[in-house]
């Protein structure tokens, strides 16, 4: 039986040490808590799961009008591809990223009540808003397929099969890094200030056009160009569209730069959220 | 030696009076101030809601906690349960821990009965495996059978409570925490609940109640602590425990005294007290069970009442009330003039159980019907027993024992209960 002991001294050490393994140990809860947020959100629903489609595919459509019929920006944009086929393939992982830190931002506020009077690895929150909205990517990714499969027979866009495509779970692992690591950040940032919500509600809609999801981001050299790069999303973003769609490997350079970055971003979030973790109940 | 399995060593948790920063903008101004090398603006106000508290629980026993409001109760638990964090000291905690703090905490309406007990079981530490093995058993003891399939928002608050205490009881854990929810369901499943809790123990478990129910509490609980203002008043048998708190509590409230405010001058009565005295007229706020309760009311009459019906009422805690005694039902109707009355009530002997009490005080005119007055219940009584009698009376009693029953002559043993002395409650005269 195992002992345990808590006070003020070696919290620290204990919260570090015990992070992964308690992750680990409490699976059956993260399941449970992904799995309620997936029945809860498509409950009393008449698509249901369906609309993990719906979302990506209504806005591909509405970027498709405003880009190509509203007004024709397809030699401003410069895509080398149908325009469609560009937008949904940005939106589905785009979707995946705004729709897990949306989560995240709310996700101890909103179990207020779990938060203040039952213990385990607080955690198990955003981990779990994460794992739900990657059941909606999964399914949204399908989709994809069914796209490339309707441009091919079209004759608008060529896709050779390629080992490439092995790559992906990687670029799908870098990105959930990347989401892990802000996602708790941002977690616990709305728990000490409401603000942070807000913040996120802004920043998500300016972050969707700076991360080549629905237009391309400028690689001029510019100062503006300099400035976008720093997102490790564009590549992240880009890669997907290089191995699904073109059959090959990303840049290495802007790749390892995006892993790395959602590394460093991961290690900090989880380390942070642990130290703070013990206040949680009491700043609420 | 006995295994401690939850031990409190000097433990002190402390917390802050007013909100936390509100916004992102109190946290840049104070930084802002730091930076500038001007002083941080004033740290709020503190408050110890545990000072050097000192405990142990041993294996397979079972430790009440009782105390008035605010006496760190609950942050106990929280403390326990790993929820809050001590700033000074040290908690130690044996094997698997369950708290049963609030029962649905971890509910969900929009599912359904069968998917809360997965989900609350996972939140309570159970694993999925262990989960379905118990299934059956948690649905029959919360008596759900037929609403297993029902989203609980459509569950009555008893059908919720019931499927809360059901899952938490099934998690057969090493030390189970429970926390005033017994409150909640009808008189049945509260018995069932008891009668859980209580095989829990037998079957090893280690178990911390907290609750504002003494008898509850003494009815599973050999040991207690009374907390009172963060400190550990009192720990040792339950019954002593129960004295203690009575006494702390009369205690305060005699510092505390009865000043009452008046009512608002616009009606036609104003209360100015209600003193509960015993028989040799001192003013008292705790008496014995049995003893003489001498009531007296002071008000003052703004306009004619020719004939008054005074009311008095007690009860305990948030019961009906447990005595009432009204003038005009007892044919009696004071001459109300304007200017200031006297009402005086005396019960010979109140034979209520050990705990605490609130009055209030009603009149009506009795010629029109009208109420004049309906104090709320303000007016304490506390009644210390020694933590001897549960349940709601405490009557004049006496035991004897009539000899084993083969015995034909046990009568002629000499047991004539007209001289056989007061007796202990848990002794027994032979």
């Amino acid at each position: 039986m195992d002992l345990r002991s808590y006070g003020e001294v070696g919290a620290l050490q204990i919260a570090l040490s015990n992070s992964v393994s308690s992750i680990a140990r409490f699976q059956d809860l993260l399941v449970s808590l992904t799995w309620r947020d997936i029945r809860v959100r498509y409950k009393q629903s008449m698509l249901g799961i369906a609309w993990a489609v719906l979302l990506p595919l209504s806005m591909m459509l509405i970027f498709t009008f405003v880009f190509t019929r509203a007004i024709d920006a397809r030699a401003a944009l410069n895509v080398d591809m149908p325009y469609a086929l560009f937008a949904y393939s940005g939106l589905v992982p785009w979707t995946f990223f705004s729709a897990s830190l949306g989560g995240c931002v709310t996700c101890l506020v909103a179990n207020r009540n779990l938060v203040t009077k039952v213990y385990f690895p607080r955690e198990v929150f955003p981990v779990s808003c994460i794992a739900g909205a990657f059941v909606d990517f999964c399914v949204a990714m399908i989709v994809l397929v069914g796209l490339m499969v309707y441009f091919q027979w079209t004759g608008a866009w060529h896709f050779t099969p390629s080992p490439a495509l092995a790559f992906v779970p990687v670029i799908i692992l870098v990105q959930v890094t990347l989401t892990v690591g802000l996602g708790m950040m941002l977690a616990m940032g709305n728990l000490f200030y409401r603000d942070v919500r807000q913040i996120f509600g802004v920043a998500i809609q300016l972050a969707m056009f700076v991360s080549a999801v629905v237009v391309p981001v400028p690689t001029d050299g510019s100062l503006l160009a300099r400035v976008i790069a720093v997102n490790p999303l564009v590549s992240i973003i880009g890669a997907y569209r290089e191995c699904i769609l073109f059959g090959r490997l990303p840049a290495a350079g802007g790749f390892f730069y995006s892993a790395a970055f959602a590394a460093a971003t991961a290690v900090i979030g989880v380390i942070v959220f642990r130290r703070a973790s013990h206040r949680f109940a009491e700043c609420i | 030696m006995p295994e401690a399995m939850v031990r409190f060593e000097r433990v002190s948790k402390r917390f802050r009076l007013g909100e936390s920063h509100d916004s992102l903008r109190d946290l840049l101004s104070s930084g802002v101030r730091r930076i500038a090398g001007r002083d941080p603006a004033p740290s709020r106000e503190t408050f110890w809601a545990l000072r050097d508290v000192d405990f142990r629980v041993d294996r397979g026993e079972s430790v009440g906690v009782i105390g008035p409001n605010g006496a760190g109760k609950s942050t106990v638990l929280k403390l326990l349960s790993n929820v809050l964090r001590p700033d000074s000291g040290r908690i130690s905690v044996r094997g698997r821990l369950a708290a049963l703090i609030e029962v649905g905490a971890g509910f969900h309406g929009d599912l359904t009965g069968r998917e809360n007990i997965f989900l609350n079981g996972a939140i309570l530490g159970m694993s999925r495996r262990e989960i379905r093995t118990k299934l059956d058993a948690i649905v029959a003891f919360a008596g759900l059978e037929q609403f297993i399939d029902t989203p609980v928002k459509r569950y009555s608050s008893g059908m919720y409570a019931r499927l809360g205490f059901s899952i938490a009881s099934h998690v057969e854990p090493d030390v189970l925490l429970v926390d005033e929810v017994l409150s909640v369901g009808d008189a049945v499943f509260r018995l069932r609940c008891m009668d859980r809790m209580r095989r829990l123990v037998r079957d090893g478990t280690t178990l911390v109640f907290v609750t504002h129910d003494l008898d509850q509490m003494q009815s599973i609980c050999p040991w207690a602590i009374v907390l009172d203002k963060g400190r550990v008043a009192f720990a040792g048998s339950s019954r002593e425990a129960v004295a203690a708190y009575m006494q702390a509590m009369s205690r305060s409230y005699a510092k505390r005294g009865l000043e009452i405010e008046s009512d608002s001058s616009r009606e036609a009565v104003t209360i100015h007290d209600l003193t509960l005295a015993d028989s040799s007229d001192a003013t008292i706020v705790w008496s014995r069970p049995g003893d003489a309760l001498c009531a007296e009311l002071r008000f003052t009459l703004h306009r004619p009442v020719p004939r008054l019906i005074v009311e008095l009422n007690m009860r305990a805690s948030i019961a009906e009330n447990l005595i009432s005694v009204n003038s005009g039902r007892d044919d009696t109707f004071f001459d109300g003039r304007p200017g200031e009355h006297r009402v005086r009530l005396v019960l010979p002997a109140l034979h209520v159980a050990g705990g605490q009490y609130l009055w209030n005080v009603r009149m009506w005119d009795a010629d029109t019907g009208v109420a004049m007055v309906d104090t709320p219940f303000r007016y304490p009584l506390v009644i210390n027993d020694g933590g001897r009698a549960t349940g709601a009376l405490c009557l004049e009693h006496y035991w004897a024992h009539l000899g084993p029953a083969q015995t034909a002559d046990a009568d002629a043993a000499g047991v004539d209960i007209n001289h056989v002395p007061k007796a202990q409650p848990s002794g027994a005269a032979s």
